[in-house]
């Protein structure tokens, strides 16, 4: 506090040494001026060289015909816009058709980003009606499950799932409302290896989601529920004219991130069971890595990487300009 | 309804959803304490009898000392390395004044959103047979353990800068004007006042880089060929294929994984809440 104080006594502070225009302070104001140019000179290189390169890289493969030929001779062959033909119209032997594939991932994602904020909405409510000690323990455990590195949580839910002596099949066995599951295979279809991974993803996803809302939940006055109360609003209502506008901006951010973040699903669906039964459960993130550096077909999988992040600019792009508002406004 | 009974029905709910996070987790660290004979059975056993078996059958595994190395040379050079370019990054934007620098906020940001699962193939073929001209000397190219600290440090840098700033721009400046006014040069100021300040900030980004490095597979898996360049990710995966059910030794090896996670994510949990969401503050 008095080295405040002091500063106020003294207004004129380091600005004052500035004035002097010598030839000594030209020096040292042009190496002042260089400086933060110097300071951020290792992140720009960074990013230009091993972020900037890799994306028009990818543009450019796109156009090429890349395979093992010429990666070996280091040749180069532009073809326009056929990797991005064939890709469409006669897609690569031995994976699914490529609009299959980007019809079940963009499907997937939504499943995913529906549940994640639906479950994550109703749990940040819950949340904000608990008892203190039992919100404790749902915070507690729902930071256990985020917390959980990816592949752990696949491997585990596999073993949650599996057939002959995962608890799930003897829980639902034991109800006894559904039959017999005791040896039912969960990664047998596509569609029920893609209820696993989805399970998998909402649960390690709702607590970003329902602590965030939660959070955006307690920053509204109380007396503004308590006004509406007194005025004859009900629960209802009271979510629908005041809670969910109050959180209209933050679900909205949550909404981007799901996306961004559902559509590009690679490790829980590898680790799960490698995009199989039969490559039903291959989505873009795993077919661009099969088909490029396991195939070696690297100008189809280019193609295959610049639409899937030409589809996620869609949601990046109002995504990052609101991030950088709420920089700039700080 | 009365209030009594909405409370005990709303409280319960709270419990019940409460067991749907904890079971995943509690049944991963119960299996891993199990005797086989208690895990291969179809009626689960729920509270076992503790054995340490799995344990030391995980940490037999061949090459394990050998992958450890690797994941935490990768993880802690990645943090390093981050930190060192970020906190440079970071402080010019918070603290000074420059053309620019607007814009390189937004390649910040851009940078941090960059969906790297769709810059595998570029990244590939441009490293795989390492750097080019002076950079050549660097163990860098496919199947390379040091190839992945370069990767991941492209990852986490926009992050570092982006958490960082915010740190530092937290912090007043008027304290460091107050030091200088008190005799201290700039350099002195920044070092003895805002630095100190600056710990927490430091301390949570660097989890930040070090979970993601950590946990990272997809670059892992596709770079490294040979089983003891592994990480602990592609180990932890390709263990599970290869011991197929032995579920005790997994589940294990697991738990061994996740605990360094766990601790490190409890420290900094309360911050991840805001940060992504910034911009949700005011619309």
């Amino acid at each position: 506090m008095t080295r405040a104080q002091s500063k106020a006594k003294n207004p004129t502070g380091a600005s004052a040494l500035n004035v002097a225009p010598s030839r000594y302070h030209t020096r040292k104001t042009a190496v002042r001026d260089a400086l933060p140019y110097l300071a951020l000179a290792p992140a720009f290189l960074t990013f230009v060289l091993l972020l900037g390169w890799p994306v028009l890289l990818l543009f450019l493969t796109s156009l090429q015909q890349f395979g093992l030929f010429e990666l070996l001779n280091n040749v180069t062959t532009w073809i326009g816009v056929d990797n991005y033909y064939n890709l469409i119209f006669n897609s690569p032997a031995g994976l699914p058709d490529f609009p299959t594939v980007l019809m079940r991932t963009v499907l997937f994602m939504a499943a995913n980003v529906a549940l994640t904020i639906s479950l994550g909405t109703l749990v940040a409510l819950l949340l904000a009606k608990l008892d203190r000690w039992v919100r404790l323990t749902l915070t507690s455990a729902m930071v256990l499950a985020w917390a959980m590195p990816v592949v752990t949580g696949a491997v585990l839910f596999q073993w949650l799932f599996d057939s002959k002596l995962g608890v799930v099949n003897w829980a639902i066995s034991s109800l006894g409302v559904f039959g017999n599951y005791l040896n039912h295979s969960w990664f047998d279809t596509g569609l029920t290896t893609f209820a696993v991974i989805t399970l998998l993803i909402v649960w390690q996803a709702i607590p970003f989601v329902a602590l965030s809302l939660y959070a955006g939940i307690l920053s509204i006055p109380k007396e503004l529920p308590e006004a509406a109360r007194v005025d004859g609003a009900n629960e209802r209502q009271i979510f629908s004219y005041i809670t969910l506008p109050a959180l209209r901006p933050l679900l909205l951010m949550l909404i981007f991130l799901s996306v961004i973040w559902d559509f590009k699903v690679y490790t829980q669906i590898a680790a799960m069971n490698q995009g199989g039964p039969d490559g039903q459960t291959i989505t873009l993130s795993l077919y661009t890595q099969i088909l490029g550096p396991a195939e070696q077909q690297f100008g189809v999988a280019a193609a295959a990487a610049v639409i899937m992040m030409l589809l996620l600019l869609v949601v990046l792009v109002p995504y990052i300009r609101r991030m950088v508002k709420s920089q700039e406004e700080q | 309804m009365s209030r009594r009974t909405s409370r005990i029905v709303t409280n319960g709910l709270g419990l019940m959803v409460s067991f749907f996070f904890v079971f995943p987790v509690y049944w991963m660290v119960n299996t891993a304490f199990k005797s086989a004979d208690q895990f291969q059975t179809y009626t689960p056993v729920f509270i076992p009898i503790p054995t340490l078996d799995n344990f030391i059958k995980a940490l037999g595994e061949q090459n394990l000392a050998q992958l450890v190395r690797n994941s935490v040379f990768v993880t802690v050079s990645t943090v390093l390395l981050s930190l060192i370019v970020g906190f440079l990054a970071a402080v010019t934007l918070a603290r000074v004044r420059f053309r620019g620098r607007a814009s390189f906020l937004l390649l910040v940001a851009v940078a941090q959103m960059a969906p790297f699962e769709a810059l595998l193939i570029p990244i590939f073929l441009a490293i795989r047979n390492g750097l080019p001209g002076p950079f050549s000397v660097l163990p860098i190219g496919y199947n390379q353990v040091p190839t992945l600290i370069l990767i991941y440090f492209i990852f986490t840098l926009p992050f570092t800068i982006w958490s960082l700033r915010g740190f530092v721009a937290g912090i007043p400046v008027d304290l460091e004007e107050a030091a200088m006014v008190d005799g201290a040069s700039r350099f002195q100021a920044f070092m003895k006042v805002t630095l100190p300040l600056l710990a927490p900030g430091l301390v949570a980004t660097s989890i930040f880089c070090f979970i993601t490095a950590w946990n990272e597979y997809l670059y892992a898996y596709t770079f490294m060929a040979d089983p003891t360049n592994y990480t602990l990710p592609v180990w932890l995966v390709s263990f599970r294929t290869n011991f197929g059910t032995d579920w005790g030794a997994t589940m294990a090896a697991s738990t061994l994984f996740t605990l360094p996670v766990l601790i490190f994510f409890l420290i900094v949990q309360r911050r991840m809440v805001g940060g992504l969401t910034q911009g949700a503050v005011r619309g």
